[in-house]
C-alpha cells in the first residue's frame, strides 16, 4: 500500500481508540487533514491539557487540576461517609444527582480475571491505608450490578468485615426517575423480587 | 401470533421470494435442497435473532450477492414489521423491528415466540447433557427475562472462575484466597438461582409433557424429566450444599483448572414409566419423546407467555410410523399457525385438510402456490 507515512502514523493511533476501527481511524484522520489548522491546533491542545493539566487525586483518585480533588478539600463534604466506585465518570454520575454529600474511592476498575485484573490491580490497598487514618462510619458500595461488580462488591465485603464499619451496597433496580415504561423487563421483575417495606 | 408475510432476497437459494400464509397450517413441500427449509429458518431468525443452521450469516448470501434480506409482518393485536439485513461488505447485520435498530437478543426474545422441531432433534434425547440443558435454558429464557439474566451472569462467572483456577494451577499463590472466595459466591447464589429455576419449571412442565404424549400415541406410557444435580438434592440450603461441594472438590477443580460444580454439569433425565428412555428406550418411544417435547414446549409457552407461538416442523413426518403421523397430524390442529416442510406431498397423507391450510411448492428458489 502506498500512504504517506503521516497519515499512517495517525490512522494507526487512532485505531488504537475503544471501538474505533482502521476504516474509522482513516476517516478521523483524513477529516482533521481537512480541517483549518487552527481548529486542528485546537484539537491538539485540549489532548494536551487532558495529560498536562489533569491528574488523579492522591486520596480518592477522582480526576483532578489539583494535588488532591475539590470533593476531598471541600469542607462542606462528610469525610465519615465513602462511597466506592469503578471510575471517576461514575463520580459525575452521583454528583449530578445532589443526593450525596460523603466523599468517594475510586478502585479504577472490577475483578477481572479474564482481563487477568486481580485486587492487586486495583487502588484497594490504598483504600485500607486510607481507613488507617480517615474515620470512616459508613461504606456505600456503588460498583456497577453486573457480573465483575458483584464479585468485586462481594470480595471487598469480606475485606472490610473486619474493621467493623457499616457496609451498603446501593439499591439493584429502576434507574431514579426512570420510567417504568421505558426500563427493560429484567430490570422490572428484578425491582419486584427485591422489593422493599414501606 | 401469526406470520402474515415473509420477503426473502438474495437468501441462500431464494433471489426474491415473497410469500403470503395461512393462519392454519402452512405445507412448505420440495425435493432437498430447493429452498423449503431455508423459509423456516428464515422465520426463526425473524423471531430469535439466531440462525438455526447457517454458522454465519455470510452463508446465508445467495452466490456473487453482497447483501441479503429478511422481511416479516407479524399480527397479534397490533402489526409488527421485523427485517434481517445483512451486508458482506460491512460484514455488519442490523435487526430492526418496526423501522427501530435491536441491538441486543433479550430485546426481543419472548417477543415473537417460536417452537422449533427439527431431525435434529434426536440430539435431546441420545445427545449429551448439553443438548437438553440447552433445551430447557432456552424455553425459562424465552419465558423468564430474569432467568436469562440469571444465565448470562452464571456463565460469565464460570467464565472468569474458570481462568482463575488456571491460575491457580500453574501458581498457587498467584490467587489470594479471598478472591476465589467472591467468585465463589458469585458462582453459588447464581447457580442456586438456577438450579430452583430448573425444578420448578420440571414440576409444572412434567403435566405439559404427559399431556401432548399421549396425545401423541394414546397408549398407557406416563413420560417423565427428572433433574439430576451436581449438588446433592433436598430443597433447604442449596447454597449451603453448593459451597460444601465447592470446598470439597478445591484441590480437583485447581488441578483441573475447571469449574466442576454447578448447574452447568446437570442433567435432565428422561423416563417413561419409571425406566430411563436412554436406555431402554425404544426408537419409537425415543421419536414419540422429542416430538412431545416440542409440543410441551409450545402449550408451555403459550400458557406462560400469554400468546401463541408459530411452531416450525422441518422434515417431522419422513421417518414417523402411520399411527403416530396419524395423532400427530390431528394434534397439531390444537396449536395455531405452524409450517411444516416435506420433500412429498404423499408423506403428508396422515392430514385431513382444512381449507384454511396453504400448500406451498418450493422448487430451486420459486415459490408458487398448490
Ligand atoms: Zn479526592
Amino acid at each position: 500500500m502506498n500512504i504517506s507515512e503521516p497519515l499512517q502514523i495517525a490512522i494507526e493511533e487512532f485505531s488504537k481508540f475503544p471501538g474505533i476501527g482502521k476504516k474509522t481511524a482513516q476517516r478521523l484522520s483524513l477529516f482533521l487533514l481537512k480541517k483549518p489548522i487552527d481548529e486542528v491546533e485546537k484539537f491538539i491542545g485540549a489532548i494536551y491539557n487532558l495529560k498536562h493539566k489533569l491528574k488523579f487525586c492522591s486520596v480518592c483518585f477522582n480526576i483532578t487540576e489539583f494535588e488532591i480533588c475539590e470533593i476531598c478539600t471541600s469542607p462542606k463534604r462528610d469525610k465519615s461517609i465513602l462511597c466506592i466506585v469503578e471510575e471517576p465518570s461514575d463520580i459525575i454520575a452521583i454528583e449530578r444527582t445532589n443526593e450525596y454529600n460523603g466523599v468517594y474511592h475510586v478502585l479504577s476498575g472490577v475483578l477481572s480475571p479474564l482481563s487477568g485484573i486481580g485486587p492487586e490491580a486495583l487502588k484497594i490497598n490504598e483504600l485500607l491505608k486510607r481507613l488507617k487514618t480517615q474515620e470512616v462510619s459508613e461504606i456505600i458500595l456503588a460498583l456497577n450490578p453486573d457480573t465483575e461488580g458483584d464479585a468485586t462488591s462481594l470480595y471487598l465485603g469480606k475485606l472490610l468485615q473486619p474493621l467493623n464499619i457499616k457496609v451498603t451496597r446501593i439499591a439493584r433496580g429502576l434507574p431514579i426517575g426512570g420510567d417504568l415504561e421505558f426500563a427493560d423487563e429484567a430490570t422490572i421483575a428484578r425491582a419486584v423480587s427485591n422489593r422493599g417495606l414501606l | 401470533m401469526v406470520l402474515q408475510s415473509l420477503q426473502l432476497k438474495n437468501y441462500r437459494i431464494h433471489s426474491n421470494s415473497l410469500l403470503t400464509f395461512s393462519d392454519g397450517i402452512n405445507f412448505i413441500v420440495g425435493e432437498n435442497g430447493q429452498g423449503k427449509t431455508t423459509i423456516l429458518e428464515a422465520i426463526y431468525s425473524l423471531c430469535t435473532t439466531k440462525n438455526f443452521k447457517a454458522s454465519s450469516d455470510q452463508e446465508l448470501l445467495q452466490f456473487s450477492t453482497a447483501e441479503c434480506e429478511v422481511t416479516g409482518t407479524f399480527q397479534e393485536y397490533t402489526s409488527d414489521i421485523v427485517r434481517i439485513y445483512y451486508s458482506s461488505t460491512e460484514t455488519k447485520r442490523s435487526f430492526l423491528v418496526n423501522g427501530k435498530l435491536i441491538y441486543r437478543p433479550s430485546e426481543v426474545i419472548g417477543k415473537f415466540p417460536i417452537v422449533l422441531l427439527t431431525p435434529e432433534d434426536h440430539q435431546l434425547t441420545q445427545g449429551a447433557p448439553a443438548d437438553r440443558r440447552k433445551f430447557v435454558d432456552a424455553i425459562l429464557s424465552q419465558s423468564n427475562p430474569l432467568y436469562m439474566e440469571t444465565l448470562l451472569d452464571y456463565s460469565k462467572t464460570l467464565k472468569h472462575r474458570s481462568f482463575l483456577l488456571n491460575r491457580m494451577k500453574e501458581d498457587f499463590r498467584s490467587v489470594s484466597p479471598d478472591e476465589l472466595e467472591a467468585w465463589n459466591t458469585k458462582m453459588v447464589t447464581a447457580g442456586s438461582s438456577l438450579i430452583t429455576y430448573r425444578k420448578k419449571f420440571l414440576t409444572l412442565f412434567n403435566t405439559y409433557l404427559a399431556q401432548a404424549y399421549s396425545a401423541i400415541l394414546n397408549d398407557e406410557e406416563l413420560p417423565l424429566i427428572e433433574y439430576q444435580t451436581t449438588i446433592a438434592n433436598g430443597e433447604t440450603g442449596l447454597e449451603e450444599k453448593f459451597s460444601e461441594q465447592l470446598a470439597k472438590r478445591k484441590d480437583e477443580e485447581i488441578r483441573r483448572g475447571t469449574n466442576l460444580v454447578g448447574p452447568h454439569r446437570d442433567d435432565f433425565i428422561f423416563s417413561i414409566n419409571g425406566k430411563a428412555l436412554k436406555i431402554f428406550g425404544s426408537q419409537g418411544q425415543h421419536k414419540t419423546f422429542q416430538v412431545a417435547l416440542r409440543f410441551a414446549q409450545f402449550f408451555y409457552m403459550k400458557d406462560i407467555l400469554g400468546r401463541t407461538p408459530i411452531f416450525l416442523l422441518d422434515d417431522a413426518f419422513g421417518e414417523l410410523d402411520a399411527k403416530r403421523a396419524a395423532h400427530i397430524s390431528n394434534y397439531i390442529r390444537n396449536v395455531g399457525q405452524a409450517f411444516i416442510t416435506a420433500t412429498d406431498l404423499a408423506n403428508l397423507s396422515s392430514f385431513l385438510r382444512s381449507e384454511n391450510d396453504k400448500v406451498i411448492e418450493v422448487s430451486s428458489g420459486q415459490v408458487a402456490y398448490a
